[in-house]
């Protein structure tokens, strides 16, 4: 790998962990969201540089645009009650700690295993993450989950209906 | 062909991002703010998903973190309509205000 595009995958992969933290940490939600449009951004960069474009465009649109949109569409209809004066974390956060840190090192150990188990595939002419490999595989290995994932979707619909609807007394 | 990213190296990307979301769902009171959490974690399984699909160039793992990113979306609709029916009931959308089925 060239040494520009290693240098921008640290970059990246700093600039997330950095948003990430402060995402988590910030004392109001709307600073907090936008960290989290920062962290998704970035993550888009990095499935770039993986030559997942397709899924770097899903995350840009998706997640970046609609998902993260609703969020704070949401937050800022709520109208929620000042929460400066409380405290951000629960009494136990210092477990909350320990349980990330054992959860990352425990990762941080295994994550050479699967690169020393499996070899990298030849990188033959055979491009993958253009639309045309992705597409074909979602329509026709992937043909069943991606009905049924049509299904959950039309539940998700329904069900946010269902518990927002205001109860009418009958 | 694009450059060949370090798979160890996103993989531990994945790991630290996927710990920083499990500590905000332990340690955060906000109920809005545990679910940002979760996308964060779903987002570092993207992450890893994506890096062994550019390993092993297969384009499947891509796909599989397309049905993610589609779980994502129905986690985000059902989550904040429960915390919409929530803030109807009680003042404030704290863990410590809904208390009633612990224990």
């Amino acid at each position: 790998m060239s040494t520009a595009g290693l240098v921008l995958f640290h970059y990246l992969a700093a600039a997330s962990i950095t948003s990430a933290i402060l995402a988590i940490t910030r004392h109001k939600p709307i600073h907090s969201l936008l960290w989290v449009l920062a962290l998704f951004l970035h993550v888009a960069g990095i499935f770039l540089l993986m030559g997942a474009e397709f899924l770097a465009a899903v995350q840009v649109i998706v997640y970046a645009g609609a998902i993260l949109v609703f969020y704070l569409f949401f937050l800022m209809l709520l109208d929620l009650p000042s929460e400066a004066a409380a405290p951000r974390f629960s009494a136990h956060w210092p477990l909350s700690v320990v349980a990330g840190g054992a959860f990352a090192t425990l990762i941080w150990y295994a994550r050479d295993i699967p690169a020393a188990l499996v070899p990298p595939a030849p990188r033959g002419a055979s491009s993958v993450g253009n639309l045309a490999t992705v597409g074909s595989a979602l329509f026709t290995e992937f043909a069943v989950p991606f009905e049924i994932v049509s299904l959950v979707l039309l539940a998700a619909i329904v069900g946010a209906v269902v518990m927002a609807k205001r109860k009418t007394q009958a | 062909m694009g450059p060949m990213v370090p798979v160890g190296a996103c993989l531990g990307l994945s790991a630290v991002l996927f710990a920083i979301g499990l500590f905000g769902f332990l340690a955060r009171r906000n109920i809005i703010l545990m679910l940002v959490s979760v996308e964060i974690m779903l987002n570092s399984v993207n992450v890893s998903l994506a890096a062994f699909s550019h390993h092993l160039s297969d384009a499947r793992g891509q796909v599989m973190a397309l049905f993610v990113i589609a779980v994502a979306a129905s986690e985000a609709a059902i989550g904040l309509g429960l915390v919409l029916a929530l803030s109807r009931n009680k003042q404030g959308v704290n863990v410590e205000d809904v208390t009633q089925l612990r224990w």
